[in-house]
């Protein structure tokens, strides 16, 4: 009797293994079939913040549901590092004619896409409907829809909290090549430029992320800001443009001691853009100069 | 590239930089007034904007600083936001029955002096701040313009920044 219970065990668990095989098998062919029909996997990109801007640790993403095929997700993952921002024009929820300017202004904007009938952005009109939305830095939040002709209206008006600044513009959609929704754009507006984007699954999750992107919290609420006389600023602001112009951002080696000509294409600056040229000191002059000090 | 502009109901702004701009018209109202209806509305979300009869006009709103989304026609709740180099311009029409009136018969888009400028001229007080109001027509429509400075003390390179943004606006008919 034993030798038979034993035996039938054995016969199992062969069995067992078999089906397993096929199964795995099975699930094999159909992902390659799937690969063979250009099929890709449709999930949110994860937030990211551009280069010399720390990356967050935190996994992002899987909570939007508008992630299909055809939403373009391959090309804004592959998009240009330090997009330019654009400003936004559109409608609001009363039909009210809205210009908002994202670029060249002193506060950051924090563009959220959202749509109405999308299950994925449920939690994020909840979050915003508490009014506790607690962007780092104190950024402007602005809820980006598609148009009225895209985008129902009145069943914004259902699900979106008051107090909710609605933009509707199917253009700025374009403009920042978003997606689907859920999307989080961080627009830098002192340059104009994106600096961190991607998906959540909660407004509290990225307000996280972006923390940390923007680095141990240096400009998060109630930190004093230092005050600079007004020519310091539009100095640094014409510095700022005058680097982005020649593509040297955040973390950029020439920064660093690199030499400037190996690593920017000053054919691509443009002339009015062009700092002035200085002749680099010879190896010998400058150890000579702090060798024999004064002259 | 060119300048971000505005356009709507009959207004058409290219903004300068940093501008922005908001053009809005309140719906007519549906309700007739009555203390009933007013303690009705009172308690229900989101106050009344206006009662039956009332004829809204068109409002534009421009700032140099972020508009908030709640706003009062006179630029109650944006304001309160201003810093001293900023400044709040609206733009409100009146009904036809103003046409003609002593009050719109200046005629043609007015430019702000800086003189004109006075904390009284708040529509409410807030520490620092100076406003104006013009009323004036252009294209037979009554219009009042109402400028809000963030800086009583710098009122010469703010209202020229609020000039600026007039030298670029263009009142259409209605």
């Amino acid at each position: 009797m034993t030798v038979l219970i034993a035996v039938q065990t054995v016969v199992l668990i062969v069995l067992a293994v078999l089906v397993a095989g096929l199964l795995r098998a099975y699930a094999t062919v159909l992902q390659r079939l799937h690969a063979l029909d250009g099929g890709e996997t449709a999930s949110p990109p994860p937030f990211r913040t551009v280069p010399g801007v720390p990356a967050p640790a935190a996994d992002a993403g899987s909570g939007g549901d508008q992630w299909g095929a055809d939403s373009g997700i391959a090309g804004a993952v592959a998009r240009q590092e330090w997009a330019p921002a654009h400003d936004l024009r559109g409608e609001g929820l009363t039909g009210e004619i809205i210009s908002v300017r994202t670029v060249s202004v002193e506060h950051d904007t924090v563009l959220v896409f959202l749509s109405a009938g999308c299950a994925g952005c449920t939690v994020f009109w909840e979050q915003l409907a508490t009014g506790r939305v607690p962007f780092a830095g104190g950024g402007r939040v602005l809820v980006v829809t598609k148009s009225p002709d895209e985008e129902s209206p009145a069943l914004l008006r259902q699900v979106c909290p008051p107090g909710v600044d609605v933009v509707m513009s199917s253009a700025a959609w374009s403009d920042f090549g978003v997606p689907g929704s859920p999307y989080v754009i961080v627009v830098d507006g002192r340059s104009g430029r994106i600096k961190g984007e991607g998906s959540g699954t909660s407004l509290e999750q990225i307000s996280g992320l972006m923390q940390q992107a923007y680095g141990d919290g240096a400009d998060l609420p109630g930190r004093r800001r230092v005050v600079k006389p007004r020519g310091d600023v539009e100095r640094e602001v014409d510095v700022d443009r005058a680097l982005l112009a020649a593509g040297i951002g955040p973390g950029h080696p020439s920064l660093y001691g690199a030499d400037p000509g190996d690593l920017i294409d000053m054919s691509q600056v443009p002339a009015g853009r062009r700092l002035p040229t200085v002749a680099a000191p010879h190896a010998a002059d400058a150890v000579g100069d702090q060798a024999g000090g004064q002259r | 590239m060119t300048p971000p502009s505005i356009s709507g109901h009959g207004f058409t702004v290219d903004l300068p930089a940093a501008w922005e701009g908001r053009i809005y018209r309140r719906n007519v109202p549906e309700i007739a007034f009555s203390p009933d209806s007013r303690a009705r509305v009172a308690t229900a979300e989101g106050a009344t904007s206006g009662w039956l009869g009332e004829n809204p006009g068109a409002v534009v709103h421009l700032a140099n600083f972020p508009l908030p989304v709640d706003r009062g026609d006179y630029g109650s709740g944006a304001v309160e936001t201003m810093g001293p180099s900023d400044v709040f311009l609206a733009i409100l029409e009146f009904g036809q029955e103003c046409l003609g009136t002593a009050l719109y018969s200046s005629l043609g888009l007015p430019r702000v002096r800086a003189e004109r400028f006075d904390p009284n001229g708040l529509q409410r007080r807030i520490a620092g701040q100076a406003g104006v109001q013009y009323f004036f027509t252009v294209q037979s429509r009554p219009l009042c313009l109402y400028v809000v400075l963030g800086s009583y003390r710098n009122a010469v390179p703010l209202a020229a920044k609020a000039n600026k943004v007039l030298d670029r606006m263009k009142v259409n008919a209605a």
